[in-house]
């Protein structure tokens, strides 16, 4: 069974890099979802390692097979690559019915040999089943449902038994309910089939309930690439933090030292004053070195490579990603100056669930607004002129404007270092 | 295959790796076939040309003045750009040819617009009817008209010759001006091409978003004000590519020019053809820049076309003009009578011509004698020098005509087939490759026969494939290569145009099955795309079959219809040559039913896109 293998592909239009530099092993039967925002590169990755695209540089392997090389000149065509793949539109063929459509690629098999009518017409009729399919047979795709086109599509691209399967937002057109018992169902076709599936989203909620791995990338950078509960809650930097998660985590800016007992010193919203405590030990100035000589590096590893023939330099240049810090009175969005950053400049990243209601809270706030669904409210509170989302289990009825206290609790507080971006630390936070 | 074997790996496997990746994609092996078999089919025969100008002809003119039976010389452009007759050869017809396209397309842009704005915009009466009708004209050969036009309008006394219809029936004598020369050229090309401009225009009417219109009338415009700043600049497009399509095709018209005498470079080039063989090819040349420069402007005008196609997407509820009750029934009535003469009455014209014991005889019109109609024509079955017969059979047992119709069919049948399927495939290999420059450089070369003027490219082959080391003169073979070249262009087209609407993934998703390329173009794409694609076929069909001014110089008289045609016509059998017209209409109008019925394909869908 197959492990594919990306090392260093990148792929460019001009001086655009829809995929940059990108290196990822997907394990054998995993479920992993290339997540990310619009135009980030993601569908461009599926569709190099189906073959459909060719990368501008760089290496995939497909189980033991080079399929792709480009200092090598090798390029295997899609057809050789024994893949399945499900488009975003679906892309059945209107000039087929529905059991055509499925039948189609089966009567194409040559290996190990060619498959009998009978053989045929029961693969067709049992992938119907498993789609739940089979009363439309006769039908033609536009004589079909959104719902129940894609499900001729998952079905066509199930027949043939590919070992690797790639997904193209195969969801995104179907109302909130369909995609829903659709989400139900990948997964147990996932465990059925036992199939790789790779699963291209932008759907944060859909990579984190579908995947066994997440692959987030944003820019054509791959950001992180974990465990969907790791990248949740152990996010690398600032955009892994942001992307993942809804409501949204709240970003909060401080400033302050660390000391010697290993506490950092922040002063935050204002002019609260809060301690981070990290859960395992830190050493914030010798992390800062690190990340200077990393960054060095880099800068080195670029200079090598912009002197190399050919490079282009990136249009689309990568930046440290700007995350909203959510407030009563928005700043002035207009471009500024970039502040001069110095290490003291860090910012805290607290999920929403871990802002608590409390009679005894540090915080005291004012209830902004509420969202209750009935399992649970989303609230803003607003603590001078920034606001804080939290999520309040049960039916609790809040009124807007009311006085609360809060508190931040658990140990899953993320601190960031404001110029990097990156994540340093998980800790407890204490007012 | 780890990181030491890629540094081994020697130059020699990498070419080899990136050739087989390069040909495992059939898109790519079309291009390259195709960009080295139109380079030749196209350039070629230009390079040729251009070599005869400057070669020595024994027995012509060159000969004549450089003293010389071969070698080459520049005498040729000395004598015709300054010798006493540069005007009569080359001035007077240069400008008839321009003043005839440029002619040829206000018609056609002003008769085709207005039909289109009529039929598309407004509430008329009988749309279907004059909509179906309006296309006869391109489908008849170009020549109809012109023959129809004389048989109107001429009279002994202006023209000479036997009397038109007009000047028989009601003794009226049209002046010269309206009977021969530059304006009817130019009305009846413009009648022949305004189905054009009728599909190209209504075209744009048809998909315009009527919220274009409607946002104009919320802010209070006037109707005129809408129609001249919204309206127009909308189909301003449509309109150029009329003309691209339109000047070509206008200037290298032979049949047209030379029925109702008019001196146009190609009838110049067949006049001096055989006395004066390298200046005639320069004049080849004038009319080839012409297409080149036409080309050129195509390239520019589709760069800035770009910023309208967003206007054509999707099509809500067109507002219509309300022409009034009575209006809109005039204003039928009378295009129901115009098109009745420019679609039907040809029809009908040379139907009757054939019956007439001698051309321009209508007395059965006023007697209402049927014995001044006659059969012999159509059923004399022997040789009989008398009745005005010259020895020819009728044309039911005409050995001759019906050589020459058996030879057109083969000749039409084999050209559709070729260009079609060649126009299909690189239609598709283009629409495959859209970004490759070498995409778009075959698709310039599939396109720019279509700009050259029919006689120029059939100049060119005639030197190209009839000279003392291949002679091709008079075979099919030579017909079926010049009509594929200059045909190639209606099938790459209109293929081009649907694979572009076609969805990548269509196909993608069949690759990833591994369904062979074949079967993916045979069951899928081709399926899809059918109506276009056959009509991809259907068109160069049509044309070749009535295709006149490109074969005239490549065979003898009688050996295609449309040559015959013309032979027919210069013995004075008028009879006999209206009977092959009245056969080649027929026979295209039963084609083009007979392919609409079974496949659902129509013309409106083909021409130009």
């Amino acid at each position: 069974m197959p492990e594919i293998r990306l090392e260093h592909i990148t792929k460019r239009w001009n001086k655009f890099y829809a995929v940059d530099d990108l290196d990822l092993v997907i394990e054998d039967n995993a479920f992993v979802t290339l997540l990310g925002p619009s135009g980030c590169g993601k569908t461009t990755t599926l569709r190099m390692i189906a073959g459909l695209e060719t990368p501008t540089s760089g290496r995939i392997t497909i189980g033991d097979k080079v399929v792709f090389d480009s200092a090598l000149g090798i390029n295997v065509p899609a057809n050789k690559r024994k893949v399945g793949f499900l488009f975003q539109n679906y892309a059945l063929w209107p000039n087929m019915t529905v059991y055509q459509n499925i039948a189609f690629g089966l009567s194409n098999i040559k290996e190990p040999r060619k498959l009998s009518k009978q053989e045929i017409d029961e693969t067709v009729h049992r992938v119907a089943q498993v789609v739940k399919i089979t009363a439309f047979m006769d039908r033609y795709p536009a004589e079909l449902s959104g719902g129940q086109q894609q499900r001729v599509a998952i079905a066509r691209t199930l027949a043939p038994e590919p070992s690797v399967l790639f997904m193209d937002e195969p969801l995104s057109n179907l109302d909130a309910k369909l995609r829903l018992e659709m989400r139900y169902e990948l997964q147990r076709l996932h465990v059925e089939t036992g199939s790789t599936f790779v699963y291209v989203t932008h759907d944060q909620m859909e990579a984190m309930t579908l995947a066994t791995q997440i692959c987030l990338i944003n820019n054509g950078v791959l950001q992180q690439y974990d465990a969907p509960l790791t990248v949740y809650n152990k996010p690398n930097n600032l955009f892994a933090a942001d992307f993942v998660g809804n409501p949204s985590i709240n970003f909060i800016e401080g400033e302050g030292k660390q000391r010697p007992d290993g506490g950092v010193e922040l002063t935050l919203l204002g002019d609260k004053r809060a301690v981070f405590k990290p859960v395992q030990p830190l050493d914030l100035p010798a992390w800062f070195k690190g990340r200077d000589a990393r960054e060095a590096l880099a800068a080195d590893a670029h200079k090598k490579k912009a002197a190399e023939k050919g490079f282009v330099e990136k249009g689309n240049k990568d930046e440290t990603f700007r995350y909203h810090i959510d407030k009563v009175e928005e700043d002035d969005v207009s471009p500024q100056e970039e502040p001069a950053l110095t290490n003291e400049d860090l910012v805290l990243g607290v999920r929403p669930e871990f802002i608590d209601i409390v009679e005894d809270g540090a915080l005291e706030g004012e209830i902004y607004g509420a969202m209750p669904t009935g399992m649970e409210s989303t609230i803003k509170v607003r603590i001078g002129n920034f606001l804080l989302t939290g999520v309040v289990f049960g039916s609790t009825l809040f009124t807007i404007g009311s006085k609360v206290h809060i508190d931040v609790s658990g140990d899953s507080v993320l601190l960031f270092d404001r110029r990097s971006g990156r994540c340093i630390a998980q800790g407890s936070l204490e007012f | 295959m780890d990181q030491s074997n890629t540094l081994q790996a020697s130059r020699c496997t990498i070419l080899f790796n990136k050739l087989k990746t390069y040909f495992s994609k059939p898109h790519n092996v079309i291009l390259l076939l195709m960009g080295i078999v139109l380079t030749f089919s196209t350039v070629a025969p230009i390079v040729a040309i251009v070599e005869d100008t400057f070669k020595i002809h024994p027995g012509t003119i060159d000969a004549h003045l450089t003293g010389q039976a071969s070698g080459y010389t520049t005498v040729n452009y000395i004598d015709l750009f300054t010798s006493k007759l540069a005007k009569a050869n080359l001035w007077t017809p240069l400008l008839n040819t321009v003043w005839l396209a440029v002619g040829t397309c206000i018609v056609a842009i002003l008769f085709g617009g207005v039909f289109a704005f009529l039929v598309t915009r407004t509430n008329l009466a009988w749309r279907k009817y004059l909509s179906s009708i309006f296309i006869f004209p391109y489908i008849m050969p170009q020549w109809t008209l012109a023959v129809v036009w004389q048989n109107m309008f001429n009279s002994n006394t202006v023209t000479g010759g036997s009397n038109g219809l007009l000047a028989a029936m009601f003794g009226i004598e049209m002046p010269l001006w309206w009977c021969k020369g530059l304006f009817p050229s130019l009305v009846v090309l413009g009648l022949h091409y305004a189905p054009f401009a009728y599909i190209l225009i209504g075209g744009i009417f048809r998909n315009m978003d009527a919220n274009l219109e409607e946002a104009a009338t919320i802010l209070d415009t006037p109707r005129w004000k809408t129609m001249l700043k919204i309206t127009l600049p909308m189909v301003k497009p449509a309109i150029l590519s009329t003309i691209l399509l339109v000047f070509g095709s206008s200037m290298g018209s032979y049949p047209v020019p030379h029925y109702l005498g008019l001196t146009t470079l190609s009838t110049k080039y067949v006049s001096m053809n055989s006395k004066f063989t390298g200046e005639a090819s320069i004049l080849a040349i004038i009319m080839m820049v012409f297409g080149v420069a036409i080309m050129l402007l195509n390239q520019i005008s589709l760069t800035s076309r770009k910023s309208y196609t967003t206007v054509s997407g999707k099509a809500g509820q067109s507002s219509k003009f309300n022409l009034g009750k009575v209006g809109k029934y005039v204003i039928a009535l009378i295009l129901v009578i115009v098109t009745f003469f420019t679609s039907i009455f040809p029809i009908v014209s040379f139907a009757f011509e054939t019956f007439l014991p001698n051309p321009g005889d209508y007395s059965f019109l006023y007697t209402g004698d049927p014995s001044n109609l006659t059969t012999k024509w159509w059923i004399t079955d022997e040789n009989v020098s008398e009745n005005g017969m010259y020895g020819q059979k009728g044309i039911l047992h005409n050995e001759t005509i019906w050589r020459a119709f058996r030879g057109t069919m083969l000749v039409s049948v084999s050209c559709a087939l070729l260009a079609g399927t060649i126009g299909t495939l690189i239609g598709y290999a283009v629409a495959k490759n859209r970004r490759s420059k070498w995409a778009n450089y075959v698709n310039s070369m599939a396109f720019l026969p279509y700009l050259m003027p029919s006689i120029a490219v059939g100049v060119a082959f005639f030197i190209l494939f009839s000279n003392q080391y291949v002679n091709l003169f008079n075979t099919y073979a030579l017909l079926i290569i010049a009509g594929t070249v200059k045909y190639i262009p209606f099938a790459s087209r209109s293929s081009l145009n649907s694979m572009l609407q076609l969805s990548g993934e269509i196909e993608e998703a069949a690759i990833i099955q591994d369904v062979p390329w074949i079967k993916r173009m045979t069951r899928i794409i081709i399926p899809i795309q059918k109506s276009s694609i056959i009509s991809g076929y259907l068109l160069p069909f049509m044309t070749c079959l009535r295709e006149l001014s490109l074969f005239l110089l490549l065979c003898t008289q009688g050996f295609i219809l449309s040559t015959t045609l013309d032979y027919f016509d210069e013995m004075g059998l008028y009879a006999f040559s209206s009977g092959i017209n009245l056969i080649l209409i027929v026979t295209i109008l039963v084609c083009n039913t007979l392919v609409n019925k079974v496949t659902g394909a129509s013309l409106d869908k083909g021409i130009g896109g």
